[in-house]
C-alpha cells in the first residue's frame, strides 16, 4: 500500500532507441527511469516502489533472461516485459515460461506496447497488495504461541477437541481455552473461517492443500 | 534224429555259414588272404565232419574205407589253409617248416590214393558196433597202413610249425593274437591228432571225433575273425561320419558365402580352365551351364574399367598374389552393376600362376550412396552459404530493427507533444535530429548486406587480403557488438594480392571468425576476443589466422572438427569447417586448426600469393 508513483524501468544498452522509448512512455503519462544494462537497473533501481521493467533481451554481459531470473531473487519481483528487434521463438518461450508478463517487437504497434505496460503496472499492484496481506496474515498468526499452533494444526484438520486432547496428552477443557484464544487473536468466528485464514496465510502447507495462487 | 547226428550236422552247419561269411569278405577285399584260408579251413572242417559221421554210420567195412579215404582230401584242404592262415594273419612261421607241412602232407594224400585202401588202412577187415554217446556207432578194425607215418610226420611237423609261429608273435608283444590264434590251433590240432592216431592204432575203441576239436579251433578263430571285421566296418562307419562331418563343413561355408552374397570364381592356369559358384554367375550374368573362360568374362567387364582391372589382374599374375579391384559389370540384358572382387593367385613351385581365387560382390548399393554422398556434400556446400547468409540477415535485420524501432517511437512520441497546447519544440528538435541519425544507421546496415549479396556471383579473380578482411569486419561488427566480443585486426602492410573468389573466401573467414565467436559462449565476460592476423609466410604464401580467447579445442575432437556433419552446437550443422577446408583447398592452399599455448583455438589457412596478373 505505498503511496509512491510506480515507475516503469526502461533497459536497453540502444541509447537511441532508450531515449525514444522513454520519450513516448512520458508522452502517455508515465513515469519513466532509463538505463543502459541490466547491472545499472539492479543497482540503482528503489528496492520497494512499485512498477514494472521493460527489457530488452539480447544485451552484452546480462541479457534479459539473466535479468529476469535475478529480479525473481528480490523482495520486490517487477513484472518484466520484453523487448526484442528480432524475436526468435526459443527465446520468447523461455521468458514466457519465467512469468514474463508479455514479449514485444520493438516495433510492435504502440496500442499493444502501452496496454502491456497498463498491464504490467496493474499485476505489480495486485501481486504487491496481495504480499502485503500475507505479511500483515503472517504477523497475525505470529501472536499465537508454540501450544496454540499445535492445536491449531490439529483444529484445521478437523480434529474433535477429544481427539486433539488425546494426541497431546492435555485436558479436554484445556484444548476448549486454546481454541478460544486462538479465534480472539485471529478474529475468526468459524473454523471454516479458521482454516481458509491459515490456507491463505501459508501456514502448514505440508497439512492444507493450497490452490495455485495468482491464477 | 540222433544226438550224434545233430552235433555234427549243427557244428558242419555252423562252419559252413562262417566259411560262407569270410568268403564274402575276402571277395569283396581280395587283399585280405587270412579270410580266404579261414574260409578253406572251414569248410574242410565241416566237410571231415561229414565224414566222420558217415563212417560213424557205415554199413560195410568197405564203404568205411571208401569215405575215410576221401576224407583225407578235407584234411589236406585243412592242414594247408591252416597253415596259410597262420602265414597270412600271424605274419609269422618259418616258410620251409610250412613248405614241409604242405610237402609231407601232399605225399600222404598222395599215398592214401595209391597204398591200401587209404592212408591209415591196408585193408577194414570189419565193423565193430560201439556205445557212443548213447548210441551204436561203426568202428573199423583191420591192418594199420605202415605210411599213416608220413601223415602223422606231417603232423608232428605242423605242431612245430605252430609253436615257433605263436612264439614268434608273442616275442613281436602281439600276444593276444598269439594266444588266441597260435595258442588255440596248437591245442586244439594235438588233441585231434593224438584222438586219430589212438584210434589207429587200435589203442582205444572209439570213433575218430577229430573234427570236434577242430571246430573248436574255427569257432575261436572265427570269434577272432569276425572282432576284426567288426573293427574294420567301425573303422568304415567312422569314415563315413568324418565324410558326412566334411560335407556339412562345406555346406555351411557355401551357405556362408551364399548368403553373403559372395559369388565364388576359380580359374586354372595350367588347364585353362573356369569354375564359379551360381552366385557368380548370376551377378555376371552367365546361365548355369555356359562355358567360362577368361575372355568371356572381360568382355561382361565395362570397357571403360577394363584397363584398371586388367592392370591390377597383371600385378597379381606377375607375383603380387592378391588383387582388390572395384568395377561395372554389364550383364547381357544391359544392366549395370558394380563389383567388387577380391582374390588370390596362387603360384607352383616355378613361380607360374597356377590358380587364381577369388569372391565377388555387388556393391552397387553402397556406390549409389557413395555417389549420393557426394551429391549432397557439394548441395550441402550451396546450403550452407546459403545458410549463412541467413544467419547473417537475420543479424543484420536485429540491427536494422534496432534503429528503425528507435525512429517509430520518436515519432509516437513527437505526434503526442505536438498535440499539446504548447508544444516543446526544443523536445521535437532534438526527436527529429535523432530520427535522421537512425535512418542513417539503418542504411548502413541494408547497403553492407546487399553488397554481400550482389557479390555472390562473381567468379575467380585477383583479391586484396586487407579489403577482404576489412569487408567481413563490417559484417559481422554488429554480431560481435551485441555478444560483447572484441575483434582485433592486424593485417600486414602492403600484402599482395591473392587469385580467388572473394565471396567464398569471406566464408571461409566469416565461418571461422563466427565459429571462434561461438567459442566464447559462456566465456568470461572481460575477455571475449577474437583476433584475425593476416600476414606473408615464406614468399609464396599469405597466412591467415583466425584465434579466440576461449576454451580450445579438446583434444579428442580436434582430430573431428573438419569431419562433415561434426559439430558441438546444438543447432550446427557440422559442414562449416569441411566446407572451409573445401574452398581453400581449390585456393591451393591449406586450412588447419591448433589449440594456442595460452588457451582458446586458431584456426589458419593459406592462399598463394598471384603470381603475375593473368
Amino acid at each position: 500500500m505505498s503511496a509512491t508513483v510506480p515507475v516503469v524501468h526502461v533497459v536497453d544498452d540502444d541509447t537511441s532507441f532508450l531515449t525514444a522509448m522513454s520519450r513516448l512512455l512520458r508522452a502517455n503519462g508515465f513515469t519513466v527511469k532509463t538505463y543502459s544494462s541490466a547491472q545499472a537497473f539492479l543497482a540503482q533501481r528503489d528496492a520497494e516502489a512499485p512498477g514494472c521493467v521493460l527489457a530488452d533481451l539480447r544485451m552484452p554481459e546480462m541479457n534479459g533472461l539473466d535479468l529476469q531470473s535475478a529480479l525473481a531473487q528480490t523482495s520486490n519481483p517487477l513484472p518484466i516485459l520484453f523487448l526484442t528487434g528480432h524475436g526468435d521463438i526459443p527465446t520468447s518461450v523461455q521468458a514466457m515460461r519465467n512469468g514474463a508478463e508479455d514479449f514485444l517487437e520493438k516495433r510492435a504497434p504502440k496500442e499493444k506496447l502501452l496496454d502491456a505496460v497498463a498491464r504490467a503496472l496493474a499485476r505489480d499492484s495486485r501481486e504487491r497488495e496481495a504480499r502485503d496481506r500475507l505479511v500483515e496474515l503472517r504477523a497475525l498468526f505470529d501472536t499465537l504461541t508454540e501450544r496454540e499452533r499445535e492445536v491449531l494444526a490439529h483444529v484445521v484438520q478437523g480434529r474433535l477437541n477429544k481427539q486433539i486432547a488425546w494426541d497431546l496428552g492435555i485436558h479436554e477443557r484445556t484444548v476448549k481455552l486454546h481454541r478460544t484464544a486462538i479465534t480472539a487473536k485471529l478474529k475468526v468466528r468459524s473454523v471454516a473461517e479458521l482454516t481458509h485464514l491459515t490456507q491463505e496465510a501459508g501456514i502448514f502447507p505440508e497439512l492444507l492443500q493450497t490452490f495455485p495462487k495468482g491464477q | 534224429m540222433s544226438l550224434i547226428t545233430v552235433i555234427w550236422i549243427m557244428s558242419a552247419s555252423a562252419c559252413l555259414t562262417l566259411a560262407a561269411i569270410n568268403f564274402m569278405v575276402w571277395f569283396r577285399n581280395r587283399k585280405v588272404w587270412g579270410n580266404l584260408f579261414f574260409c578253406l579251413l572251414a569248410t574242410g572242417t565241416a566237410a571231415f565232419a561229414f565224414c566222420e559221421l558217415t563212417m560213424m554210420r557205415a554199413d560195410s567195412p568197405a564203404r568205411f574205407a571208401a569215405v575215410l579215404r576221401w576224407g583225407h582230401v578235407a584234411v589236406w584242404v585243412l592242414v594247408l589253409s591252416l597253415v596259410g592262415f597262420v602265414r597270412a594273419y600271424l605274419g609269422a612261421g618259418r616258410p620251409w617248416l610250412a613248405w614241409t607241412v604242405c610237402g609231407l602232407r601232399t605225399l600222404a594224400l598222395v599215398l592214401n590214393f595209391l597204398v591200401g585202401q587209404n592212408l591209415n588202412y591196408l585193408e577194414v577187415t570189419r565193423l565193430r558196433p560201439t556205445l557212443f554217446l548213447g548210441e551204436s556207432v561203426q568202428i573199423a578194425e583191420g591192418v594199420p597202413n605202415p605210411f599213416m607215418l608220413v601223415g602223422q610226420l606231417s603232423f608232428l611237423v605242423l605242431i612245430i610249425f605252430l609253436v615257433e609261429a605263436t612264439v614268434t608273435t608273442w616275442r613281436r608283444g602281439d600276444r593276444h593274437r598269439a594266444v588266441a590264434v597260435g595258442g588255440t590251433a596248437v591245442f586244439f590240432i594235438l588233441f585231434s591228432i593224438l584222438q586219430s592216431v589212438f584210434v589207429f592204432w587200435g589203442i582205444t575203441r572209439v570213433p575218430i571225433v577229430a573234427s570236434l576239436s577242430l571246430m573248436g579251433l574255427v569257432a575261436v578263430m572265427g570269434y577272432e575273425l569276425s572282432g576284426q571285421t567288426i573293427n574294420a566296418s567301425e573303422l568304415g562307419r567312422k569314415l563315413q561320419e568324418s565324410e558326412a562331418g566334411l560335407h556339412e563343413i562345406e555346406e555351411r561355408m557355401r551357405l556362408a558365402i551364399e548368403a553373403a552374397g559372395f559369388g565364388v570364381l576359380v580359374r586354372d592356369f595350367n588347364r585353362d580352365e573356369m569354375w564359379a559358384s551360381d552366385k557368380w554367375r548370376a551377378l555376371f550374368g552367365f546361365s548355369g551351364t555356359e562355358r567360362l573362360d577368361f575372355e568371356g568374362v572381360i568382355k561382361r567387364v565395362h570397357p571403360d574399367d577394363r584397363e584398371a582391372l586388367h592392370s591390377v589382374l597383371d600385378r597379381a599374375r606377375s607375383g603380387y598374389g592378391v588383387y582388390d579391384a572395384e568395377f561395372r559389370a554389364v550383364l547381357p540384358s544391359g544392366q549395370v552393376r558394380w563389383i567388387g572382387v577380391r582374390g588370390r593367385v596362387e603360384f607352383d613351385s616355378a613361380g607360374k600362376p597356377a590358380f587364381a581365387r577369388s569372391v565377388s560382390h555387388d556393391i552397387t548399393r553402397e556406390k549409389e550412396a557413395e555417389e549420393e554422398g557426394n551429391r549432397l556434400r557439394r548441395q550441402i556446400a550451396h546450403v550452407d552459404r546459403v545458410s549463412v547468409m541467413g544467419q547473417l540477415a537475420s543479424a543484420l535485420a536485429h540491427e536494422i530493427n534496432q534503429p528503425l524501432g528507435a525512429i517509430l517511437r520518436n515519432a509516437e512520441a513527437a505526434e503526442l507533444f505536438m498535440q499539446d497546447q504548447s508544444p516543446d519544440l526544443d523536445e521535437v528538435r532534438a526527436i527529429l535530429a535523432d530520427i535522421r541519425k537512425d535512418d542513417q544507421r539503418a542504411g548502413n546496415v541494408i547497403d553492407r548486406m546487399r553488397a554481400l549479396l550482389k557479390r555472390q556471383d562473381t567468379d575467380k579473380r585477383l583479391v586484396d587480403v586487407d579489403e577482404l578482411v576489412a569487408e567481413v569486419g563490417a559484417l559481422l561488427r554488429f554480431d560481435a557488438a551485441a555478444r560483447h566480443i572484441k575483434l582485433e585486426w592486424e593485417v600486414a602492410d602492403n600484402l599482395p594480392q591473392v587469385f580467388g573468389d572473394p565471396v567464398h573466401l569471406q566464408q571461409v573467414l566469416l565461418n571461422l571468425i563466427v565459429n571462434g565467436m561461438d567459442a566464447l559462449d559462456g566465456a568470461n565476460p572481460a575477455d571475449r576476443r577474437v583476433s584475425v592476423t593476416a600476414a606473408l609466410n615464406g614468399s609464396k604464401t599469405i597466412e591467415i589466422a583466425v584465434s579466440d580467447s576461449g576454451r580450445g579445442i579438446p583434444a579428442d575432437k580436434l582430430a573431428h572438427i573438419f569431419d562433415p556433419f561434426f559439430t558441438t552446437k546444438t543447432n550446427g550443422m557440422g559442414m562449416g569447417l569441411p566446407i572451409s577446408r573445401t574452398i581453400v583447398e581449390a585456393h591451393k592452399g591449406r586450412l588447419w586448426a591448433e589449440n594456442k599455448d595460452d588457451g582458446g583455438a586458431s584456426f589458419r589457412f593459406t592462399l598463394p600469393i598471384a603470381e603475375k596478373v593473368p
